[in-house]
């Protein structure tokens, strides 16, 4: 299943929409569906953040390959960034030194089986693969 | 749908979905908390990065004062987050287990 939304946070709610309708067709478990929202959310949110201009779109797919969720959200007219490069965030147990931002895409990583970004002709593509838990 | 909710003992009742997109919505109940005060997890079926931010950006705020959150109730799912977290480190989490929710 694949839609396209506007880039912008109002967006949100029409994408979670979108990935209830797609992983009940993929006969998610809960934990899966969980994790899929997460990520989706931190991918989507951040493509908001660093391009917050212009009236570009963002196409995410959710499909089904024997146990495993591939999901693929392709950003348009954007200049690279490479979200499997970010640093690892500071998980000390001092709350000084905890960043209140950063988390978001360590906690995805976590989440999912696999995490690969492609840049060409100014076009991001992020791919995810999350394994059924059930 | 996300709602929060504070009770008549001051206790904060969190439900629903807390995405990029409620963060102020929470901020405006979570910035007014100054002592030690529970928050119930019981009807919350998913909290993303953005609602992990709201809740560790009052945890800082409360600390300077020696005061804390305490987190009660969670399910399964986004008691999982808050370990991959590491918040489990910075919060006082109630480990007894809330009602398992599945995502709707």
């Amino acid at each position: 299943m694949e839609r396209t939304f506007k880039r912008a946070l109002a967006a949100l709610d029409e994408v979670f929409g979108f990935l209830d309708e797609a992983l009940s067709g993929c006969a998610a478990d809960a934990g899966s569906a969980y994790a899929v929202n997460f990520a989706v959310e931190e991918f989507f949110t951040n493509m908001v953040k660093y391009e917050p201009e212009g009236d570009h779109l963002v196409t995410i797919s959710v499909r089904r390959e024997a146990n495993r969720l591939i999901v693929r959200m392709v950003d348009t007219g954007v200049q690279p960034f490479d979200i499997t490069n970010a640093p690892a965030p500071d998980l000390s147990d001092s709350l000084n030194d905890r960043p209140v931002g950063g988390l978001g895409i360590h906690i995805s990583r976590e989440l999912l089986d696999s995490v690969t970004y492609d840049y060409g002709e100014g076009q991001s593509t992020i791919t995810f693969v999350k394994t059924l838990e059930t | 749908m996300f709602s929060i909710t504070v009770g008549d003992d001051g206790e904060i009742h969190l439900s629903g979905r807390f995405d990029a997109s409620r963060v102020e919505q929470a901020e405006a109940i979570f910035s007014r908390v100054t002592s030690t005060c529970r928050v119930d997890f019981s009807d919350l079926q998913y909290i993303s990065s953005a609602g992990l931010g709201v809740l560790l950006k009052t945890q800082k705020r409360l600390s300077t004062t020696g005061q804390s959150l305490i987190l009660v109730h969670m399910n399964k799912l986004v008691r999982d987050v808050f370990h991959i977290a590491r918040f489990d480190l910075v919060f006082q989490i109630d480990e007894e287990q809330g009602p398992h929710l599945k995502m709707s």
